[in-house]
């Protein structure tokens, strides 16, 4: 919470302004922290993180060298056929 | 409102009243016809980069507001209450519903490579006007419609590929010549590109240390992710990218001293044999030591060069040296011989209509989407951006002096090998340049020589650096922005190579499978060997009789994958229209009709002239006919008449194509056929009702 100089107003007042505050600050950022969040899920569906996820999950085991070896044993042939354009 | 939500609608105008919006639309397609008609008639002064980048995205946005949303109400009749393959099909690996801009992302890495960066750059030799005029009107008439239908009919198929649509619904022989069309455009393609890297490297110890030391750094990254931080890609991507960026660092240090300048300094011969051996050995190495990690930072780098450049033209606003029309459009072009109709639209394919994103469309991206409505953003808003790129390749082209454009992109074979007979040669065509200046150039990007560098990656190469060294770090810093550039097109060009060879050997073993039994499994080691051998010693033989060719290769080689790669899409629009007729939408064939009408005269007049022309610099069988009357090396003849037989198989395999669909087509609208579409049932989607908000 912002400090507060005296004389300003009563506490109820000084809630209300920051709770507004709070609000003009999150109607701001929200549009950029969605653009964000939908930014870093792009680049993390390319670059197969989610999927590897998603395998961890679907195999219920946590991440470790040799879950990663299983997930790539298990998407590699779809990878390799995966056409990339010219 | 929900961002992820069905009835989210991409224009962010939605919600304007109904007179602004058509204020707004009204505005910016005056803008856009404004835009484009000063590209098109200025003439006299230099104009502006921003001319180009405000009509294109202008007509993008209009094409994409008005032409698409018609597309898929009228033509396409999207159901966003179908369930897709995604939905109903899901299983965690292959089909998984995904948010559509993470699809977007996905499908946008995957059909951007090189071709929009070096089809323009090449097509500059008519000038700006032809090339960005068809990269603009082609993508928005032609390459989104392919990429958005074709995109549709596959998520309506559980994610069927292009090849089983045209067996399926045009008939066997369809499956067949789609089949055939692959596997050569793969082949001749990496042939092309291989090339590019080829002139690109030869003679540039700089260059070649960069891009060598890539292969370890990818090996590193493989190692990385399998060992230290599993599964942890965007950081080992950055982790790759800043050792790249050492690389180049590096490369200067290596470039000026004498003893490992003169190891990396090779041949264009010698680069292509250890390109050949890099191809075979990426196809059968595990994908974790070297293919997957080189995917993954020759994206990152595509990803954050493309954004670079695109800030870096609207930041910068060059001016365009290069005139609107040159006087090469009569055909005599020192790039690549043939009027500037039919050679500019196959020059330029990826960027404005390219048949290979029929596969892409119609391969990982239909088992991702999660709603119907969102292939419309997909394929038809992935191609725009694609466009975009080719746009941004056409400006670092024409920011060059023409003299210079001409002096990196012909060939010794044409303007001659002296520095001095070569710039007497350009000067006398009206495009003034000096050898001393050259020389002066190939000091500032730190090479020994910057002329007949053919193939269009160092032209690309010499107008980013150009572009960039205007404000960022300045003359001092030319030389690490043009190795980025060659580094940053080599590494794409390279993964193309590599994961096109593996593709290449799967289909291989597909067919071969048919043949013998084990050749078809696909983990079969003497299989695997056999294969990759075969497909690389294809396209290394097309590669190996470039870097032989007296005119340079690119001559031959590129407008050859124009045809091959424009014949694909045309095969690909005839399903499209196939399928549209069955679902009794005949009313709007032409949405599909017209760009495969245009694409048939300029696939057709181009083969035509490529194998028939008598111009001994356009035709193949001229040329080889003036070789065999020189008494010249009959491997060199030999080329020409292969050359010739690729075009001609391949048109007649796509005319046959051509007539067997309007067969089908007269028989459907006729009602001798019942008009029957192989759509997967109906489902109702569930996704869509839960993520209502």
């Amino acid at each position: 919470m912002r400090p507060v100089p005296c004389g300003t107003g009563s506490p109820a007042r000084e809630t209300m302004a920051a709770k507004t505050d709070r609000a003009k600050a999150s109607a701001i950022l929200s549009p950029i922290t969605r653009v964000l969040t939908v930014l870093v899920a792009a680049l993390r569906e390319i670059f197969d993180e989610s999927a590897y996820e998603r395998f961890l999950a679907r195999s219920e085991v946590t991440s470790s060298p040799a879950a990663y070896n299983d997930f790539l044993r298990e998407g590699e042939t779809a990878k390799a056929r995966r056409p990339r354009c010219c | 409102m929900n961002l992820f939500s069905p009835q989210y609608s991409p224009d962010p105008c939605y919600l304007m009243p109904k007179v602004l919006r058509v204020l707004l639309w009204t505005a910016i397609s005056l803008l856009g016809a404004f835009a484009l008609a000063t590209v098109a008639l200025h003439r006299g002064e230099q104009i502006n980069a921003m001319w180009l980048v405000v009509a294109a995205v202008a007509t993008y946005a209009v094409g994409y507001r008005f032409y698409s949303s018609f597309i898929a109400a009228k033509v396409l009749a999207i159901d966003p209450l179908r369930a897709t393959p995604a939905e109903r099909l899901d299983n965690g690996r292959d089909f998984v519903p995904t948010n559509k801009w993470v699809v977007f992302g996905h499908h946008f890495a995957a059909i951007a490579g090189p071709g929009p960066l070096v089809g323009p750059v090449l097509a500059a030799q008519f000038g700006y006007l032809p090339g960005t005029l068809w990269i603009i009107a082609g993508a928005v008439l032609g390459g989104c419609v392919q990429d958005f239908v074709i995109l549709l009919f596959s998520v309506r198929r559980d994610g069927k590929s292009m090849t089983e649509m045209a067996k399926t619904e045009i008939g066997k022989l369809g499956g067949f010549v789609s089949y055939v069309a692959v596997i050569s455009i793969i082949i001749i393609l990496l042939g092309a590109v291989a090339l590019v890297v080829v002139n690109a490297l030869k003679s540039s110890p700089w260059g070649t240390f960069t891009i060598a030391m890539t292969m370890p750094i990818a090996v590193l990254m493989g190692l990385y992710l399998r060992r230290i931080r599993p599964g942890k890609v965007l950081e080992a991507s950055v982790l790759g990218f800043v050792l790249v960026l050492a690389a180049i660092f590096g490369g200067q240090w290596v470039s000026q001293s004498p003893s490992w300048a003169a190891v990396f300094t090779l041949s264009g011969a010698t680069l292509a044999v250890l390109l050949i051996i890099y191809g075979f050995a990426a196809s059968v190495l595990p994908v974790w030591l070297l293919l997957a990690p080189r995917d993954y930072l020759s994206t990152f780098v595509k990803l954050g060069t493309i954004a670079l450049l695109a800030i870096g033209i609207v930041v910068l606003r060059p001016s365009l040296h290069m005139p609107p029309l040159t006087r090469f459009i009569d055909g005599t072009g020192p790039v690549f011989a043939g009027t500037v109709f039919p050679f500019a639209f196959i020059t330029i394919a990826c960027g404005a209509v390219s048949g290979f994103h029929s596969l892409i469309s119609s391969g990982t991206t239909p088992k991702l989407i999660r709603h119907e409505p969102e292939t419309r953003m997909v394929g038809y808003g992935g191609m725009l951006a694609e466009s975009m790129v080719a746009v941004m390749a056409m400006i670092a082209a024409s920011v060059l002096q023409p003299g210079v454009y001409f002096a990196v992109n012909s060939s010794a074979g044409l303007v001659g090998q002296a520095p001095e007979t070569a710039a007497a040669t350009i000067t006398a065509w009206g495009f003034p340049v000096t050898a001393a200046e050259m020389a002066s150039l190939a000091h500032a990007v730190g090479e020994q020589t910057l002329f007949n560098r053919t193939g269009g990656a160092p032209a690309f190469a010499v107008g980013m650096a150009n572009i960039f060294s205007n404000s960022l770090g300045g003359q001092a810093v030319m030389a690490l922005w043009y190795h980025f550039a060659i580094m940053f097109e080599a590494l794409f060009i390279l993964t193309v190579l590599d994961a096109g060879t593996r593709v290449g050997r799967f289909m291989l073993q597909d067919a071969l499978g048919y043949i013998w039994k084990p050749l078809g499994r696909t983990s079969w080691y003497p299989s695997i060997l056999i294969t990759s051998g075969l497909m690389v010693a294809a396209w290394g033989y097309f590669l190996w009789q470039g870097v032989k060719d007296p005119l340079g290769g690119i001559n031959s080689l590129w407008p050859l994958f124009g045809i091959c790669n424009q014949l694909l899409a045309t095969v690909a629009l005839c399903v499209a229209t196939t399928i549209i007729i069955k679902m009794g939408r005949a009313r709007y064939v032409l949405v599909t009709l017209i760009p495969l009408g245009w694409l048939v005269a300029v696939t057709f007049t181009a083969s035509y002239h490529k194998v028939l022309n008598a111009n001994p610099r356009i035709g193949f069988l001229a040329h080889a006919r003036q070789l065999a009357n020189a008494g010249a090396d009959t491997r060199l003849i030999f080329n020409d008449r292969l050359d010739a037989a690729v075009a001609g198989v391949l048109v007649v395999l796509v005319a046959v194509v051509l007539i067997e669909s309007a067969l089908e087509w007269t028989r459907v609208l006729s009602g001798r056929k019942a008009a029957e579409v192989r759509e997967a049932p109906f489902v109702m989607t569930r996704l869509a009702l839960e993520e209502q908000p």
